[in-house]
């Protein structure tokens, strides 16, 4: 009890005297400002950290796609060279999926797991801060390629040795996001220094530590919200009283921990072939490359899960707010997300069909994919069984859920006909291929999460976005996204191959890519439109009550934005949407008083999350320009990863410290009751 | 280790302390980690059950380059490790803190004897012949064994700033027992671990006339 005593109870961490860690550093408590952003261990604050980065990152990724789109507006266009084009859209895949949606996907971890489970922080603040903060390395990692491309480009490294010697200069990622070997790999025999020779630059060794250190983010990040759900809910909150965002936020956070090992492995065999000359895909020495493709898959299927699942809870959560009625079927949502997240794991060779697995195999992953359909199929009925009867109240939110359920749809219409091994022979590395996943992530996930900040927006910030702009911009999303991706479809069907930097007239294509493109200059526009619109919010938004849309879960119980303790009494609950029933119904939340004088517990804030993750950062950037071959670039790596030892030794001799912190007094309420129903 | 009054006392709710789920959590990982590594590792060895080819051209049998008796002992060495940690977890519930010392420098000490014996049968491989550059064997098998070692060496690191931490004496409690234990947690799985590769990559080497991959040299002396 030593180091908490020191502090009386305060009301606000300023009043805190300065106190001195364990090893005898002042503790960043009493921060504000830039400092307290820097620090904080706060899970709301990094959660809006997290969608900050995360909105960010989407704009960056859509203009990528823009200029693809600009790039194909008409045959035989020369926008962008064919080398850079294979860059643009190698980083549009890789930053939309983990620079936009994951990120994203964590901000509402982050932000509402603790408060719809009534806990007050998760289990591991500075384990969080390190999550997010390796996060946000890992990603300006994977973008400093651009750098080195635009350094190129302006020729500010001709004079430099190393960059003579180099052979490929394509600075950015070029092989796809799932950079298949061997064309990522190398081939023939390793010279002295233990190099072979590649097929691609550097960007491909960018790649590779950029997605490893985002690996290390989204592991560290899920351990801690799998014991945050499993360990911290409040009192009487069984596991079949989540909130089904919860639910899949765990189920998504167990996909993360089985999959990324996968990638992790598959990324040090690819970094051992290129640093070390070793041969795990190189062909000319035995490696297959198609096992790049095993452990790549076997990562990749499930993490199409990790980015929808997330989306489909908050969908779950919208639905029921705005029908006025409970789930339908909560057991058998919560029980069809496990079962997709499991069978997502026996689905990964379906990407493979076209590789000769053999009969068997094919006939299998033909029919486990097939299988996943249902699980899918049954949240979809659920969902609008919520509806049916139910008194629709149309939002912003409402409406961009509405649209998730319809493209979701079409976006599973068609990944059933490719789990058809020989519909899909015809239809692989055709832009069919393009307008299935378009419409899964961006028709399912992107209107998911849009649905999601609408509809929490209001309880992070207290403010309330404008609503006319809200439709008029998710008017255009939902419309230009189907002028963009419908078409591809019929141009897939066509024959016309993804990945290919232009196309001749006279295959009959050129209409519908003119039509293709205009839509996602539309997407582009309404997206930018609806993110403008919310950081306007955040700041200057019309100020709303704390419960803006009869809310059924437990962060609609808190005041608006949500104090830094969560709940100044721990809340006591008896039934599912126990806010909701206790509005209307019985009495179904209770709280015991453990705050008020003698104050709740805060952990204190640190500076050694960023220190340690900031090692990722030295790491990441010298492991590539050793690639290069810049002179002494190995110094930078081993700077790197004597930062990240010294910030965790640090990190572990510092003690976890942490305060009282006063909360309003409010006298305990009695207990609920409990119902039979749930 | 400050007793920290809050996640200390606050019961969670499945009475599971949060470090030691944390730890399951994280070998739950390293589960699938692993066996992605020896899956490599066995799919190369069934397709490639040759062995490899020296700097001098000759074909190397696998057989012929284990040291097996070195490799078992080691073996030995990093099981009786774990016997030691148990009795290191066991004396730091009791607040035996003489007695935990003692047995974590034990654990210590056989956690050095065992990387000892990699470094040695690396360098022993290496002059014979197997790099990781000559051969997809050479590139599998360190890169897995090499992975394990990176995992001990971590567990030898941690238990060595820990048993200097127990002379400031805030090794202490229940945290202190309970950060042991996740300790222990780690560096038991660390051995099972390698009972697995020691099976999988080492010992099935030895079956049958030819090798249980099919095209081994039958038992061919050195």
């Amino acid at each position: 009890m030593s180091h908490d005593s020191h502090h009386a109870p305060v009301a606000s961490k300023l009043e805190l005297a300065p106190e001195r860690s364990d090893l005898g550093l002042l503790r960043p408590d009493r921060t504000t400002g830039w400092s307290d952003w820097l620090t904080t261990v706060d899970h709301k604050k990094i959660g809006i950290l997290y969608g900050a980065f995360a909105m960010f990152y989407f704009l960056v990724g859509g203009v990528e796609a823009l200029a693809i789109r600009t790039q194909l507006i008409r045959p035989d266009n020369d926008f962008v060279t064919a080398r850079m084009y294979n860059q643009l859209f190698t980083m549009h895949g890789t930053t939309m999926i983990f620079l936009g949606v994951m990120p994203l996907s964590a901000a509402f971890f982050n932000f509402l797991v603790p408060l719809q489970i009534g806990a007050r922080d998760v289990a591991f603040p500075r384990l969080n801060a390190f999550s997010l903060w390796t996060f946000v390395f890992g990603a300006f990692v994977l973008n400093a390629s651009w750098l080195f491309e635009f350094g190129h480009l302006a020729g500010w490294f001709n004079n430099f040795e190393w960059h003579k010697n180099l052979v490929y200069t394509d600075f950015a990622p070029a092989n796809g996001w799932f950079s298949y070997a061997p064309l990522s790999g190398t081939f023939g025999q390793a010279d002295a220094s233990l190099h072979a020779p590649r097929f691609t630059g550097v960007g491909t060794d960018f790649w590779i530590i950029g997605i490893q250190v985002l690996g290390i983010a989204s592991l560290a990040a899920s351990f801690n919200f799998i014991c945050t759900i499993i360990n911290m809910r409040a009192k009487g909150m069984t596991m079949m009283r989540l909130p089904v965002f919860t639910w899949m936020t765990l189920v998504t956070a167990i996909l993360i921990i089985l999959a990324f090992p996968a990638i992790t492995v598959a990324l040090i065999e690819l970094m051992f072939d290129r640093a070390f000359g070793a041969n795990f895909f190189n062909p000319s020495a035995g490696g297959q490359p198609i096992l790049w493709q095993h452990l790549f898959w076997i990562f990749g299927h499930p993490e199409v899960y990790i980015l929808v699942l997330p989306a489909m809870g908050i969908v779950s959560e919208i639905l029921p707010t705005f029908s006025g009625k409970s789930l339908f079927g909560y057991p058998i949502i919560v029980f069809s997300g496990a079962v997709i997240g499991f069978l997502g794991f026996a689905v990964w060779s379906h990407h493979m069909f076209t590789t000769g697995l053999g009969p068997v195999p094919t006939a299998a992953f033909s029919l486990l994919t097939m299988a996943i359909a249902v699980p899918t199929g049954v949240k979809i009925f659920n969902w609008l069984g919520t509806i049916w009867g139910g008194r629709v109240r149309f939002t912003p939110p409402m409406v961009l859920s509405l649209g998730f359920i319809w493209m979701f749809m079409c976006g599973g219409f068609s990944g059933v006909m490719h789990s058809s091994a020989p519909a899909d022979a015809q239809q692989q590395d055709s832009y069919f291929v393009i307008a299935h996943f378009h419409y899964v992530l961006l028709g399912g996930v992107l209107l998911g999460l849009m649905a999601g900040l609408y509809f929490w927006f209001p309880k992070i910030f207290g403010r309330m976005p404008n609503a006319t702009v809200a439709y008029i911009a998710s008017g255009m999303v939902i419309l230009g996204f189907n002028l963009a991706f419908g078409p591809m479809h019929y141009l897939g069907l066509a024959g016309q191959p993804r990945r290919t930097h232009t196309y001749h007239a006279g295959f009959g294509w050129e209409t519908w890519n003119f039509v293709a493109t205009i839509g996602a200059y539309i997407l582009g526009l309404g997206v930018f439109i609806s993110f403008v619109n919310l950081v306007w919010t955040a700041f200057k938004g019309k100020k709303c009550a704390s419960d803006p849309w009869d809310g059924r879960t437990l962060e609609w119980s808190l005041p608006s934005p949500v104090p830094e303790y969560n709940f100044a009494q721990a809340p006591v609950i008896a039934a599912r949407d126990a806010f909701f029933e206790d509005k209307h119904g019985g009495k179904r939340i209770g709280f015991e008083n453990d705050g008020g004088e003698a104050g709740v517990h805060m952990p204190s804030q640190s500076w050694m999350p960023l220190l340690a993750s900031a090692g990722f950062l030295f790491a990441g950037f010298g492991m590539p320009m050793m690639a290069m071959g810049v002179p002494h670039a190995g110094w930078i790596v081993i700077t790197g990863l004597g930062v990240l030892i010294v910030g965790i030794w640090l990190w572990a001799l510092e003690g976890p410290g942490g305060y009282m912190l006063k909360t309003p007094a409010v006298a305990g309420s009695p207990a609920p009751t409990e119902t039979a129903a749930h | 280790m400050s007793e920290n009054a809050a996640a200390h006392d606050a019961p969670t709710s499945t009475g599971i302390d949060h470090k030691k789920l944390i730890m399951w959590l994280f070998l739950a990982s390293d589960c699938m980690f692993f066996g992605t590594l020896i899956s490599t590792h066995l799919l190369y060895r069934k397709l490639y059950p040759a062995g490899f080819t020296d700097a001098e051209g000759h074909q190397r049998f696998i057989q012929n380059l284990f040291n097996i008796e070195l490799t078992s002992f080691s073996t030995f060495i990093l099981l009786m490790s774990s016997f030691l940690m148990a009795l290191a977890v066991s004396a730091m519930h009791k607040g035996q803190i003489k007695s935990f010392r003692r047995n974590v420098l034990g654990v210590i000490f056989f956690g050095l004897i065992f990387l000892g014996c990699q470094v040695f049968e690396f360098t022993h491989f290496y002059h014979q012949g197997l790099t990781i550059q000559n051969s997809v064997l050479g590139s599998t098998f360190y890169v897995l064994t090499g992975t394990h070692g990176t995992h001990v060496a971590i567990g030898v690191l941690w238990l060595i700033l820990m048993y200097f931490y127990s002379f400031t004496g805030k090794l202490g409690g229940h945290v202190g027992a309970l950060d042991v234990e996740v300790a222990g947690l780690y560096w038991h799985f660390v051995d099972i671990v390698w009972i697995i590769i020691f099976t999988a990559v080492y010992l099935v080497e030895y079956l049958g006339p030819n090798g249980f991959w099919g095209t081994g040299l039958p038992a061919v002396t050195k």
